[in-house]
Parts: C-alpha cells; sequence; structure tokens
C-alpha cells in the first residue's frame, strides 16, 4: 500500500480542523478514527447518507411477504381444517406476516452494515491502536514524497501531538 | 388436474365457512339425562374398548385419571332435600373446537366425517388443547402406563396404545366409525347405515340413554330424537360458541313447578 | 456529586476506561473460578439431572395433573421471558431517546436479555411431553410434508421467540464491536485471536462509526415493537383460550408491563453483583439506580393498575365461573401467594417514591428481588389458580408443583448465572464508547462546564 501519513490528535476538534484542511488540500481520501464518533465529521468529509435504510425496508417488506406466503401457502398446501376456521385465517397470519417482516429487517439491517462499511476487513489496513483508546487519528494515503510533506506539513501545523508513517517508505 | 387447478378448487371449497355442511357425515350423539342412571357402564366399556391405561391408585389420587367419558355429579340443594344431578361428560367434538386451533404441530383436526381426530404420533405433548378445551375433557398421558398381566391380553387390537407425553381424548370410536365405512364400501359404496356403527358407550348403557347417528341424515334415530325432544334439548356451554355436536336432553323434574 | 477519579487521583480519562473495563475480561480471580463453578455444577444437578429422570419417566414426574396440566415449567418459561424484556427493550428506548445514563449499564442489561431468552428456550424442551420431537413446530419441508399450524398462539410463540433471539445477539454484538476493537489492541494469546475474529476489523474510521450509528438506530427502531409483540404473543397462549380467568383482553399489556416490571428489577439485581465483583464504582452510581428506580416506580403503578382492572372487570362480568376464578384467587388455595404477590409488587415499591431510598443501594437490592419473587408467584398464579378453576365445577382440581420442579427451577437460575459469569469474560460488560462519549473530550477539564458527567438527581 502507499504511504500514510498518521496524525494523532489528543482533542477531536484539532483532528477535524486537520482532516478539512487536507481535504481542501485535494488529499480527498483522507479518514479519521477516533474511540468515539466525532460530531460534525460528516460534513467535513463528504460521507454520503448510508444506503442502509434501503437494505432495512427492503428487507421488512420481503420478511411480510415470506411470513404470509409461509403461512398461508403451508396452509393451503396441506389441507387441515381446525376449529372451523377458513383455510387462511388472516388475524393469525398477520402476526407470522409482521414477526418475519421484522426478523428479516433486522438481518438485512446487518448485511447492509457490513456491506455499506466494507466489514470484515479481508486485507490489512491502515491502523493504530491508540484510536481505540484515546487518540482521534487523522490517515491520509499518500502515493509519493511530495504529497507526503505536503500531508506532514497541514498535520504538523494543526497541531498533531504525534506523526507517523504507516506502510512502505517512499 | 394440474397443482395449480388442485389448489385452486381446494382454496374454493374451503374458504367459505360452513365448509363443514358439505362433509360425508356429521357424527352426532344425543345424551337423556332423565334416562341416565349414573351406573358408569359407558365409561368401563371406553376404558375397555379404547385400551384406556389404568393409572393406578397412587397417580389417580393426583388427579390424573384418564376416563374419555367421565359422569359428572353435581350436588343441588341441603339436607335433607339434596338432589344429586349427574351428566355424562365427553369429548363434545366441537364444530368450532377451540383445541384445534393451537395445536402448533397440527395433531388435532377436524375430519371429514365432523369429528375432532387426535393423532397421537404427531402429538408434541404441549397441553394447550386441554387448557384450551372448556369442558376438560383431554387427558394425559403422564407417564407410559402398563397393564399387569394378564389385563395386557383384553387390549383391542384395532386401537393403538399411547405412550407418554401424548394427548388422548374421546374419539366416537373412530375404529368402529371406520370399519362400518369399509364395510360400506365394500358393499358398493352406500352410505353407513343408521345403528351400523355404534360407539362403545352408547353400546353398552343400560338404559340406552345415549344415541349416536348422523344428523346429516333427516331419518337418523339421533336426528329424530333431537327433533322430537326440542323443549329438552340443549348443549353444554353453548354461550361458548363451540357448536358441540352432543346434544343433552335435560332430566324431566318431577318437583320442579 | 463527586468527580470521577483513578486510582491515582486524577479525573477520569479515555485510557482509564479501556484499562477498568478490559482489565474484568483478562483478570480472573479464584472468586470468579468458584462462581462459576458453582454455579455450572447447580445447573447439571438442579437442571439436568431431574430433567432427565422427567424424560425418562414422562412428565409424570413433575406435580402436574388433571386438570392442572400446565404448571411451573410454562411459568418459569413467561418468567425468564419477561426477564428478558427490560434489558434490550429499555436499551432501544433509552437510546432512541438520547439517555446519558443508560450508557454504562445497557450491555449487561442487553445480555440479561439474551441469556433468559436462552433459559426460556430450553424450558420449552422441558415443559412438552416428547421433546425429541420439538423440531415438529418449526417450519420446514419434509417428507411427511407437514407443515405447523400457523393458526396457533404456541407457534406465534417460536416465530417470535426466534425473531427476539436473533435480534437481541444481533443488537448486542453490533453495540459490542468496537469494544472488540479495543479489546483486542489491548490482549494477547487466543483472547487477542477471539477479538480479531470479533471485531471483523473495527478501525472507527468515521465512516464505520456513521454505519454503526444508523444500522444501531434502525435496529432498535426495528426491535422495540418486536419486543412489545413478543411478550403480547406469549400472553395470547393464555388470552386466546376459554379459561375464565385467562380469556381477557388486558392480557397483552398485563404481560408486556409485567415483563418490563421484573426486567427492570432484574437490571437493578444485576447492576449491583456487576458493580461490586468487577469495581464499577465509578462507572455505575447512585444515578443509575436512582432513574432505574423511577422507572421501577412508574411500571409498578402501572402494573398495580392493571391487576385492579383485571379484578374489576372480573367481577363486573357477573358470571358465575369469573366470580368463581376470582374468589379462589384471592381467598382459595393460594391466596397466601396471591396476598404475597400484591405485597411485593405493589406495596413495597411505592418505597421507591423516596429519593434516599432509590440512591441507596442494598435496600433498592432487596427490593428488586422482592419484585422478582414477586413476578415469578405472578406468572405461578396466573397458570395454576386460572386451569383449578374452569366452567365445569366437577373438573376443579389442584396443583402442588413437585420438587422435581422445584429443582429445575433452581437449576434454570444457576444456568443463567453460569451463562453470565461466561459473557462477562468475553463481552466488555460495559461499553467503552458509549461511556467515553459521557465523558467530555480528553484534555480538558474535567467535567467540563456544560456538560455533565452523569445526570444530576433532581
Amino acid at each position: 500500500m502507499a504511504e500514510n501519513a498518521v496524525g494523532l490528535f489528543a482533542r477531536p476538534e484539532l483532528a477535524l480542523s486537520a482532516a478539512e484542511e487536507l481535504v481542501d488540500a485535494g488529499f480527498t481520501a483522507t479518514e479519521l478514527m477516533s474511540p468515539v464518533p466525532v460530531e460534525g465529521v460528516e460534513e467535513v468529509l463528504g460521507r454520503n447518507k448510508s444506503a442502509i435504510k434501503r437494505f432495512t425496508f427492503f428487507g421488512c417488506i420481503f420478511g411480510a411477504c415470506f411470513g404470509f406466503s409461509l403461512a398461508a401457502g403451508t396452509a393451503v398446501l396441506y389441507l387441515h381444517p381446525t376449529g372451523g376456521r377458513p383455510i387462511i385465517t388472516v388475524p393469525p397470519f398477520l402476526i407470522i406476516t409482521y414477526e418475519m417482516g421484522i426478523l428479516f429487517g433486522i438481518l438485512a439491517t446487518v448485511i447492509g452494515f457490513f456491506i455499506s462499511a466494507r466489514l470484515p476487513a479481508m486485507s490489512d489496513r491502515v491502523y493504530v491502536p491508540e484510536a481505540s483508546v484515546d487518540k482521534f487519528v487523522v490517515t491520509v494515503p499518500c502515493s509519493n514524497r511530495e504529497e507526503f510533506d505536503r500531508a506532514e506539513g497541514i498535520l504538523r501545523n494543526a497541531d498533531a501531538e504525534e506523526i507517523r508513517a504507516i506502510g512502505e517508505v517512499l | 388436474m394440474s397443482l395449480v387447478e388442485q389448489w385452486r378448487k381446494s382454496w374454493e371449497k374451503y374458504s367459505k365457512p360452513g365448509y363443514y355442511d358439505e362433509f360425508d357425515y356429521a357424527w352426532t350423539m344425543s345424551i337423556d339425562l332423565d334416562k341416565c342412571t349414573g351406573c358408569e357402564a359407558c365409561v368401563t366399556a371406553c376404558q375397555a374398548e379404547n385400551n384406556l391405561p389404568i393409572v393406578g391408585e397412587e397417580d389417580f389420587s393426583r388427579g390424573r385419571e384418564i376416563k374419555w367419558i367421565r359422569i359428572e355429579r353435581y350436588w343441588v340443594g341441603e339436607y335433607p332435600n339434596i338432589k344429586l344431578g349427574f351428566i355424562p361428560m365427553l369429548c363434545q367434538h366441537c364444530d368450532a373446537a377451540p383445541c384445534e386451533t393451537v395445536c402448533p404441530v397440527s395433531a388435532t383436526y377436524h375430519n371429514q366425517d365432523g369429528l375432532n381426530t387426535q393423532i397421537y404420533n404427531r402429538c408434541i405433548g404441549t397441553r394447550a388443547c386441554a387448557v384450551y378445551c372448556p369442558y376438560e375433557v383431554r387427558y394425559f398421558n403422564f407417564t407410559t402406563y402398563h397393564w399387569d398381566a394378564p389385563l395386557e391380553q383384553q387390549l383391542n387390537p384395532d386401537v393403538t396404545v399411547r405412550e407418554k407425553g401424548v394427548m388422548e381424548k374421546c374419539t366416537f370410536c373412530i375404529q368402529r366409525i371406520r370399519q362400518a365405512k369399509d364395510r360400506a364400501k365394500d358393499d358398493g359404496r352406500r352410505r353407513v347405515r343408521d345403528g351400523e356403527v355404534q360407539p362403545a358407550c352408547v353400546q353398552t348403557c343400560p338404559s340406552q340413554a345415549l344415541v349416536f347417528g348422523d344428523r346429516k341424515d333427516p331419518d337418523s334415530q339421533v336426528s329424530q330424537m333431537i327433533a322430537m325432544e326440542k323443549s329438552r334439548a340443549y348443549r353444554v356451554l353453548e354461550a361458548l360458541n363451540t357448536s358441540p355436536s352432543v346434544v343433552y336432553l335435560k332430566k324431566v323434574d318431577d318437583d320442579a313447578s | 456529586m463527586q468527580a470521577k477519579v483513578n486510582p491515582v487521583g486524577e479525573p477520569l480519562q479515555y485510557a482509564d476506561v479501556n484499562r477498568d473495563v478490559i482489565r474484568s475480561l483478562t483478570q480472573t480471580g479464584r472468586r470468579y473460578y468458584i462462581a462459576l463453578a458453582t454455579a455450572f455444577g447447580l445447573t447439571i444437578v438442579c437442571f439436568f439431572f431431574p430433567w432427565f429422570y422427567q424424560l425418562y419417566y414422562g412428565l409424570g414426574a413433575a406435580g402436574m395433573n388433571h386438570p392442572g396440566v400446565w404448571g411451573t415449567y410454562l411459568a418459569n418459561f413467561i418468567f425468564w421471558i419477561g426477564l428478558s424484556h427490560s434489558g434490550t427493550l429499555l436499551s432501544c428506548v433509552l437510546h432512541l431517546t438520547n439517555s446519558t445514563w443508560r450508557k454504562a449499564m445497557y450491555r449487561s442489561a442487553e445480555a440479561m436479555t439474551l441469556f433468559s431468552l436462552m433459559v426460556a428456550a430450553t424450558f420449552v424442551m422441558v415443559h412438552v411431553g416428547r421433546p425429541w420431537f420439538i423440531h415438529w413446530a418449526l417450519p420446514y419441508s419434509n417428507q411427511m410434508e407437514l407443515w405447523p399450524n400457523f393458526r396457533s398462539p404456541l407457534l406465534f410463540d417460536v416465530m417470535a421467540i426466534a425473531t427476539y433471539l436473533t435480534g437481541s445477539s444481533i443488537f448486542i454484538y453490533m453495540g459490542s464491536i468496537p469494544d472488540f476493537a479495543a479489546a483486542r489492541d489491548r490482549t494477547a494469546g487466543w483472547r487477542h485471536h477471539m477479538y480479531v475474529l470479533l471485531s471483523m476489523g473495527w478501525r472507527g474510521t468515521d465512516k464505520e462509526w456513521h454505519r454503526l450509528g444508523w444500522a444501531y438506530t434502525f435496529l432498535a427502531v426495528l426491535i422495540i415493537p418486536l419486543a412489545v409483540s413478543v411478550h403480547s404473543i406469549v400472553s395470547w397462549d393464555f388470552a386466546m383460550s376459554l379459561v375464565p380467568a385467562l380469556h381477557q383482553t388486558i392480557f397483552a399489556p398485563y404481560f408486556v408491563v409485567g415483563a418490563i416490571y421484573s426486567g427492570t428489577a432484574g437490571i437493578v439485581t444485576v447492576m449491583f453483583v456487576l458493580r461490586k465483583s468487577m469495581n464499577f464504582e465509578q462507572y455505575i452510581t447512585e444515578v443509575h439506580f436512582d432513574n432505574l428506580g423511577k422507572l421501577l416506580l412508574a411500571l409498578s403503578l402501572m402494573w398495580t393498575y392493571i391487576n385492579i382492572v383485571e379484578l374489576f372487570t372480573g367481577w363486573y362480568s357477573g358470571t358465575s365461573a369469573e366470580h368463581e376464578a376470582l374468589k379462589f384467587k384471592l381467598f382459595g388455595y393460594y391466596a397466601l401467594l396471591y396476598w404475597e404477590m400484591i405485597l411485593f409488587c405493589a406495596v413495597a415499591p411505592l418505597l421507591l417514591i423516596s429519593t434516599r431510598f432509590r440512591t441507596s443501594l442494598v435496600p433498592m437490592l432487596i427490593l428488586s428481588i422482592a419484585i422478582n419473587i414477586g413476578m415469578y408467584t405472578e406468572r405461578f398464579l396466573i397458570v395454576a389458580t386460572s386451569l383449578s378453576r374452569q366452567y365445569l365445577p366437577d373438573a376443579w382440581g389442584l396443583y402442588v408443583p413437585s420438587l422435581v420442579e422445584i429443582s429445575i427451577l433452581v437449576g434454570s437460575l444457576a444456568m443463567f448465572v453460569t451463562l453470565f459469569l461466561l459473557f462477562v469474560k468475553i463481552f466488555p460488560s460495559v461499553s467503552m464508547y458509549e461511556v467515553k462519549e459521557t465523558m467530555g473530550a480528553p484534555g480538558r477539564e474535567f467535567p467540563e462546564k456544560g456538560t455533565e458527567l452523569w445526570p444530576k438527581t433532581q
């Protein structure tokens, strides 16, 4: 992978302003790693709205259809008159529909999360263990030395506590 | 006929309420409480015919008796004006049976003869049907009961024996009904004649208080009984809308004004 | 409220949170092993051995009879599902209302939900007469071409609980991914490998946080109606019967309120034990008990109201069957249990009106255990008193639980404790990132003006 300029910050606002500067300077693949979600990062780094809600919605619809067809289909497949009720009894089958709708909505949300967050990580990605403890980390992938120096300069100006280089040394 | 055609036909037949009226037979029993003496011969006959387990003294005293038909006793009044009323209570084979809808594995259903059937092999023993039955006529095998020798020699080979964990109840002696229908079929697709099939309790009752037959046949004895004694005829717990198939004829009370 | 300090006296920092919580994962003392061995041993001896005997002999090993065909097994099932309701449901509701005091305790509460559900699922197998055929209740295509009866309330149960189990496990897992990543960084050996797998390569980038936040919110939105529906469906096992004391529409709200009630009391108990045993005094404070106490009070009042409604409508109906059922419930064979339930669940929680009571921890623990005893009695009474008095007086009976049933109840509690003890060593039992969210950013004065660490008691 290309060399990554990594800046560790002690406070989220500093990291956020550093990231903003980096994006303005043309480093669009900047990432901000943090132990807690940082307010205002979506506007700075331009993350698009998640596609998860579409997964949830279609999951629920699919689940509801599946639930009702499971209940009604099996009732018609093997006729089993009980209690004088019609073969396709709507109130009980609606409950099955509801439960299956929620089940598939939940499963679809999880799948949607993994797909849109691109997890699980199959290959090594740039990571700093302090990011899960108390440091706010800005990472910038750079393809050549000149970019790396520029990025490093921006990070230094933004009061980074520590600057590291991760990846191949250029 | 393709699968879809079959489905459509079945769906049309069963989707409207009252589809039971199109069934082949509608087995009904009428119990004349005026003639019933409470002798419990029906209880014994049922036990003999249907391989009812003998639960033993200890389990009986714990309340685990299995009696597909039982004589309920009700004391009315104070001494010295006590009256004892009794009523044989058996599975009412309700048309709107609450027990059928609740079985999660479909072990009980309403068959083409209008009987509420219990499929022992499918039963997993949730006992919800026993809770849902307002007449409390469903019994559970709390363990695999055994018959001491030589009682096992008198078991009826036409009826299965039930293992532990299975619900059972009165079947209107479905084995006899099945045999009668088979005989009728062998004789050339005629209907079962009235009086040709009698459950064990009906057959044994010494005062002929129990009458069994097909209420779809207006000439059957049971239909005529119900029609003639309309003023006395009632069904137990009718307000619960279970549509039972057992009709009771009220006892004629000489003292009542 | 004193400011939080770490052992060296400085204000609590992010690093301290990581250290404390991960230490609870890696450091196991002898006390833990003794507790785990005891719980596991009790499970084997009190749950599995009597159950195996029952499998051999039949359900006659329990005290059930005719008409009391349902007994403590079903009451236990309802109790454990009820206990499961608070964790995830409360966590979801409080997440959507952006409450801060939920942050430290919701992980353990959700774990409580998950394990209660698992214990409840085992009771299904203990309860049925032929558990080796229990798979017939699941919809799968088979040679017999038979499907389960979807019109049955018991089958709604199967679907609902399967969904709730799936949903709860997914919910607790998703919320723990960032914590697994933190644990991955600080552990070694087999633990490290386990957390590498569990954390799925989580790095904490802005995109991952954004996606997790949305997924978590959607899950919370889906799980709230699910949880309400699950216990309503469980109540309909009873309410759809024709038994006079059970056939009431109040059952769905009754059970849901009762479930949240007993579940919240369970959370109080678990919080107390966790706080003591894992040294989480900094994270689980009086404020949590205060807020849980307020919630318990509200639920207790609702529960009392519903009981009054049930009694009133039963009496007002005028039917002899209902009157007899009510009379039996209040003054019959089980009357002592009924009034004990009223005392523990309706009268004693009125103590929660006092703030001093709510913030004193040991009284809260005692009250929460008393509430759960009362709620268990309620479940038992629902089963036992209703089946004893149905429409036909000749079929009235009495049900007394047998030793096997009592032992299995104790064993189920031990099973729950075993599962929970295993949980605290695998999942970080306090959510690190959520606690950090409430702490205010590092490097500032602590606690900074305008942001309180924990909401003050009113």
